[in-house]
């Protein structure tokens, strides 16, 4: 068998075992053997301008593709830069496989190039963490990282890889028991507790199936459709579940919006809460004081965080879902339904007629509307930002899995997530059209990818939401200290578009109304990255900034 | 007139809360909103006015500036369904077109939030 470099062994691995078709990255000394595998294999390498952008692609190609995503970065800043991805993943519970480069171990503690201690870094944001230290272990190590980022709640795993053995040269099998790749394993408990699951379920008046990410990522379509059809339950389906039924889909509340949510869940008196951590966005659990709760979680510490369930159900999604079916009974909860949509409306209305009437200037939430009429139900939606996440979240319908996709489930709150994650799903689904709406300021953070998409030749289409402001912050700070005592939360009117032309791609800036469906029309044609630059009333709020402000109420 | 009434006991009420009672206070200190509930018609209602502490009030239903209105299809179901104090009640209002919001629902739901801590 011939030798190969270790770096060499760590892409064939990838290539032939786990059958990773595209990595995300930056260059660097320390990786160099890596990269020079992804050449020797086959692996295409999207490099980046900014190693968080690598992260944040790696973690959406992985929600998009059910598969971990591979992210690679090279030792000391270039592991810090991307920090901030790799906690944007941990927090959404993505499946990252994290490849770091590190200084030499020969000069551990000489001084060496990037010498620093990443692993007590990133430790607290990953599943697993380890430093290989011998060539011909890496499959091993590889095998290890992928399990670990895969197996029960998904999460993102770190592996450390010295130029001591991505130089060395090793034998190129890969080991054996190796070669089938990362498995999945599924699990659900025993009949007794889906039993009284269902029994809550079939004597609910007013129930709701409310699911999260652990819907996307058990791939759950098939048995959630069962359930929900046979009990004829209203859902709500949010963070990367979103679009695991479609958003049309007649049970589906999510076009009852913030108000619809609220109030669907405040009266609810069974909640079967599916992959969903009841977290600040959730007030805790305190949003549904009264209901009977179903949890299903593949992590068993979740069941009960926050708020106690009355039936707890340990397991993945589709799973459990799939076992408990037999024990639910046909049911018809259209009454319900009924009344939460029209309730909702009541609540919705100034909403709904802004949607639907120009206005000048622009009020988000009519962007939005313009930007679903421009693209349809069939493209892929990414938002970002503050109050943009709010009017995109709400206003925006796929028929997508991960259709409409939030940065983190506002649980990181992590700007700038868009554009990235916009690039993965185009690589993804390149079948897709991909349309990203970003806040102005968020738009900053990763907006130098627009070449990496130039240079790749992958074209979506950006739609700035543009306030001149961190609107989220500076509408807080009207709330609470003064529209006279406004701090570091405003922006200037800027043209963006011309950024992004002056790097390749196609560019357009709007103000009025009837400019926004020709101009995104004609970016979609462009075929190119685009950037829709669209000045929006400043003075619009949005509910999420309110909440926003509530939660940060700590005396 | 008996909505109206039952407006204005709820402004005193929440006044008095907002000076004595310690949790309402923490509720509002740092909430500046303006909370209209009126009739459809206009003619009868009230404007609350929250703004870091502080409570006042305008009688009637007739103002411009508010960040969320409690619109009620008339006196009589608003002044049943608010006197029930039911979220409940409230849901089926709203359900059977007796209720309506204008502006930012999120408003309205911390108003509730707040009378109920009053209650």
């Amino acid at each position: 068998m011939a030798r190969i470099y270790g770096g060499h062994l760590v892409a064939k691995y990838l290539k032939e075992v786990e059958r990773v078709e595209m990595a995300f990255g930056l260059s660097g000394g320390h990786i160099e053997q890596i990269l020079d595998g992804f050449t020797e294999y086959g692996i295409r390498a999207i490099d980046v301008r900014h190693e968080q952008a690598a992260a944040m692609m790696a973690h959406a190609w992985s929600i998009y593709t059910g598969n971990p995503g591979v992210c690679l970065v090279t030792a000391g800043p270039g592991f810090t830069n991307a920090l901030t991805g790799i906690v944007n993943a941990h927090l959404d519970n993505a499946p990252l496989l994290v490849l770091c480069g590190r200084s030499p171990i020969r000069d551990d503690l000489r001084g060496a190039l990037q010498e620093m201690n990443q692993m007590d870094m990133v430790k607290p944001v990953v599943k697993w963490a380890a430093t290989c230290h011998d060539p011909a272990r890496i499959p091993e190590y590889l095998a290890t990282a992928f399990r670990h980022a895969m197996q029960g709640r998904p999460g993102p795993v770190f592996l450390e890889l010295p130029p001591d053995i991505l130089n060395a040269k090793v034998p190129g099998e890969i080991a054996p028991g190796l070669a089938g790749g990362t498995r999945k394993f599924t699990c659900h408990p025993g009949d007794r507790a889906l039993k009284r699951a269902a029994e809550l379920i079939n004597g609910a008046k007013k129930p709701i199936f409310l699911g999260g990410s652990g819907v996307g990522f058990s791939r759950s379509d098939q048995d959630l459709r069962a359930f929900v059809e046979k009990a004829g339950i209203p859902f709500l389906l949010l963070n990367n579940g979103r679009g695991v039924l479609p958003d049309s889909h007649p049970l589906c509340v999510i076009d009852t919006g913030f108000a619809g949510m609220t109030l669907g869940l405040s009266r609810a008196d069974v909640i079967i809460a599916a992959g969903i951590r009841f977290n600040w966005t959730l007030q805790f659990g305190g949003i549904f004081p009264e209901a009977k709760v179903v949890r299903i979680d593949v992590d068993p510490h979740e069941i009960d965080r926050n708020r106690s369930a009355d039936v707890g159900l340990p397991g993945d999604v589709a799973s459990v879902l799939e076992h408990m079916l037999p024990h639910v009974e046909q049911r018809d909860h259209t009454g319900w339904i009924t009344d939460l949509r029209n309730a909702s409306r009541a609540f919705m209305d100034s909403e709904l007629r802004q949607r639907e009437s120009p206005s000048e200037p622009i009020h988000p939430i009519r962007l939005v509307a313009q930007v679903q009429e421009a693209a349809g139900e069939e493209a892929l939606y990414v938002v970002d930002g503050g109050d943009t996440t709010y009017f995109g979240l709400v206003g925006l319908r796929s028929r997508e899995r991960a259709g409409v996709l939030t940065p983190t489930g506002n649980l990181f709150g992590c700007l700038g997530t868009g554009i990235p994650y916009a690039i993965a799903a185009k690589l993804a689904r390149p079948d897709k059209q991909v349309v990203v709406l970003n806040g102005d300021g968020s738009f900053g953070f990763n907006a130098m990818e627009f070449d990496t998409a130039v240079r790749h030749n992958i074209p979506f289409v950006c739609v700035i939401n543009n306030d001149c402001a961190w609107g989220m912050i500076k509408h807080g700070q009207e709330l609470t200290l003064g529209k006279e005592r406004l701090q570091c939360s405003e922006l200037g009117r800027r043209h963006y578009e011309k950024m992004v032309e002056g790097l390749g791609g196609y560019g357009e800036f709007v103000t009025r109304d009837e400019q926004i469906v020709p101009a995104l029309k004609r970016a979609m044609a462009a075929n190119k990255p685009s950037c829709i630059n669209v000045l929006t009333d400043p003075t619009v709020t949005s509910p999420a900034t309110i909440m926003f402000e509530q939660a940060l109420k700590v005396e | 007139m008996r909505f109206s009434i039952l407006l204005l006991v709820l402004y005193r009420k929440l006044k008095k809360a907002s000076e004595k009672n310690l949790r309402f206070k923490k509720y509002i200190a740092t909430m500046r909103a303006r909370i209209l509930i009126k009739t459809t018609d206009g003619r009868r209602g009230r404007l609350f006015l929250f703004d870091r502490g502080r409570i006042s009030s305008r009688g009637g239903g007739d103002h411009a500036g508010f960040d969320v209105a409690l619109v009620w299809s008339d006196a009589g179901t608003a002044f049943r369904v608010m006197s029930a104090a039911s979220d409940e009640a409230s849901f089926l209002a709203a359900a059977g077109g007796k209720l309506k919001v204008e502006g930012m629902a999120y408003f309205a739901q911390w108003f509730t939030d707040g009378v109920k801590l009053i209650l």
